[in-house]
């Protein structure tokens, strides 16, 4: 049996708001220790990481490990249906083929449940290598949002130049070229710096597309960084967090542009 | 053409050895392409509205260097980079096929002349494009313009699908694109079809993959080889009586056509009286291949001889082949887009049902995303 009980189940809307653009079915993993979910979009360019840990929920119980596999659209129809201050419960059987969500207002006036027809998912799990980034910039996710949106204006890629002074987005198209440079800001505390920590100068280019659908998950904090070594995936983490709990995080991994071998 | 039966039979018993895919996925994907499969297929359906074969105005077919050079450019536009390998000589065991193939065009020429008489015209359509037949002049065409298109080619001794394999084997190519099934059995690892149909169709990619077909059948490739021969392939009759589902379980019970002759009754079953299916073993296994071969991925773009080409021979707009070489031009000078399997490595492929084994799943109300979404190799529906 399994069962989770979110306090803010608003996070489990904006969760989804910050993957279903990339995925259109995933499977959940609950284990003890909490919900996880890793998967590859179709074209296998970029991976969704997803954490959240039992600790955040009011309640947690997982007696046996099981896959639950979603439909993304069909549960955004469903979490549609809760308003973002309910209390949400997700409830399965060991050998169910439904997961039933069940949404409580706050006065507790109001509950809904609805059940969703769970699925058989072919996936791939990949392993992921521990990494130590040559650059890792931390920055506010609102300004990682707008910068990469006002790029995707110009061009079909983005590159990323990271260096001691600060970290650089450009890019490039058919009505010109675009440059956003933001500098290293020593006053600690702020809200809006910009933190870089840095191993060595990195450069590398993404799609524009794929960087979009990752500042989707904007909403769930108020800080993202981003991992770049050479010549590997970009890792763009954002903590899945409130004021109130911080419940885990949501990793997204992106494949670089390569420079054509066969010219 | 290729393995009767063979497309549907893994659809049957191994549908995990199959998985359809977008197109526009193939980005930075190395591919080589049957030509002469390609050829037939641009000469049947490139057709104008009328049903007729597009010509110039003395009266030359082509139909086949507009397939071409807007599949080829289709292609190249979503960052694929195909070879197109050509037939060589017939083997000599294909004489056989190659006959009845003469005689159903003759068959298909009295029933257009027919249909023609009776005013058919449904039945003349159809009886005209069963008489299409690949000559050295439309090979010849397609060559030229694919130098002028600097799109590389391969000139196989034998079969293409051979010479297809073999690049696939040694890695030169990520997969074959073919329609014909016996690219398999000649031992392509990734088989995919519908890549040079017409985009109107919006067929998804169909990729067959030989080990996952192998593991299902729980068969090795030299058993696979004699299970293709008994379903009937272009080298050698089948034997009567005995279709896909008889040839299964009795490879699956002998293992091989030698112990199948010894055991089954010649009475019931009618072997060929000429029947070197040991030739054609030996053919699939060990085709004739030109293993030295060269690909040459960046061979310049002949912008004005394909347009003198294109234009001033054959008749085709030049505005329209301008603009399809600066296709070709701007995917060159593109960055590829890299994938994350070349970075991180799948360490367990799950395929679970939900609630465990419980027999209870059922299938999701929701069938596959026609089009966008669905379909990928990282989240598909298993069969059952």
């Amino acid at each position: 049996m399994f069962e989770a009980r979110l306090a803010e189940g608003g996070i489990l809307k904006k969760v989804l708001d910050s993957i279903k653009e990339l995925l259109n079915e995933a499977s959940f993993d609950c284990s003890e220790a909490g919900l996880q979910l890793q998967a590859m979009d179709n074209s296998h360019v970029s991976l969704v990481s997803l954490n959240l840990r039992a600790e955040g929920f009011e309640n947690y119980r997982c007696d046996r490990n099981m896959s639950m596999g979603m439909n993304l659209a069909s549960l955004a129809k469903i979490m549609k249906c809760s308003n973002s201050d309910d209390v949400v419960t997700i409830k399965a059987q060991d050998s169910a083929d439904i997961v039933t969500f069940v949404f409580e207002s706050k006065n507790g006036d109001r509950v809904s449940d609805f059940d969703m027809k769970l699925m058989n998912l072919d996936q791939e799990h990949l392993g992921i290598p521990e990494t130590d980034y040559a650059c890792v910039v931390k920055m506010p996710s609102n300004d990682f949002a707008r910068i990469v949106r006002d790029l995707s204006q110009f061009g079909e890629s983005i590159a990323i130049a990271c260096t001691k002074q600060g970290v650089k987005f450009s890019s490039t198209g058919d009505i010109g070229t675009g440059n956003i440079k933001l500098a290293q800001n020593s006053s600690a505390d702020s809200d809006d710096n910009i933190v870089i920590d840095l191993q060595e100068p990195v450069t590398l280019t993404f799609a524009s597309r794929y960087l979009n659908s990752f500042a989707k998950a904007a909403g769930l904090s108020e800080k993202v960084t981003l991992s770049m070594s050479p010549d590997v995936p970009l890792v763009v983490e954002f903590k899945v967090a409130t004021t109130d709990n911080e419940y885990g995080y949501i990793r997204y991994y992106l494949a670089p542009k390569i420079e054509d071998e066969d010219s | 053409m290729g393995i009767h039966g063979l497309a549907k039979l893994i659809g049957d018993v191994a549908p995990n050895a199959t998985k359809e895919n977008e197109f526009k996925n193939y980005f930075g994907r190395r591919i080589a392409i049957d030509a002469s499969m390609s050829l037939y297929q641009f000469l049947i359906a490139v057709r104008q509205q009328d049903g007729m074969q597009l010509t110039t105005s003395d009266g030359d077919t082509t139909s086949h260097l507009m397939g071409f050079f807007y599949r080829t450019i289709r292609m190249i536009d979503n960052g694929i980079k195909p070879v197109y390998v050509f037939d060589g000589k017939p083997p000599e065991m294909k004489s056989g096929e190659l006959e009845k193939r003469t005689e159903r065009r003759n068959e298909a020429q009295k029933a257009l002349e027919k249909a023609q008489e009776a005013g058919d015209a449904e039945e003349a359509d159809k009886m005209q494009r069963r008489l299409v037949k690949v000559d050295k002049t439309h090979v010849a065409e397609a060559k030229q313009l694919l130098t002028f298109m600097g799109v590389p080619f391969v000139e196989a001794p034998c079969e293409a699908e051979a010479q297809c394999a073999f690049l696939q084997k040694t890695g030169q190519v990520f997969g074959v694109g073919t329609e014909d099934m016996d690219a398999l059995t000649f031992g392509t690892k990734v088989l995919l079809r519908h890549l040079t149909f017409s985009e109107a169709r919006k067929m998804p990619i169909k990729e067959f993959y030989l080990e996952t077909v192998l593991e299902a059948l729980q068969f090795t490739m030299d058993e696979f080889i004699d299970v293709c021969i008994l379903l009937g392939c272009d080298y050698c009759d089948s034997i009567r009586g005995i279709g896909p589902k008889r040839a299964l379980e009795l490879m699956k019970s002998h293992r091989s056509i030698e112990k199948i002759l010894d055991n089954i009754d010649k009475n019931k079953y009618t072997v060929p009286e000429y029947f070197p299916y040991k030739q054609a073993r030996e053919l699939f296994k060990n085709p004739e291949v030109d293993k030295t071969v060269q690909i040459s991925w960046n061979m310049p773009i002949d912008e004005d001889g394909l347009i003198n080409y294109m234009c001033n021979e054959k008749g085709f707009s030049e505005e329209r082949m301008r603009s399809g070489v600066k296709k070709l031009r701007a995917a060159r000078g593109k960055s590829t887009q890299g994938r994350l399997d070349s970075f991180f490595t799948v360490t367990k492929r799950v395929s679970e049902s939900p609630g465990g084994s419980g027999g209870g799943a059922k299938k999701p109300k929701e069938e596959k995303k026609k089009g966008k979404g669905g379909g990928g190799r990282g989240g598909k529906f298993k069969a059952k």
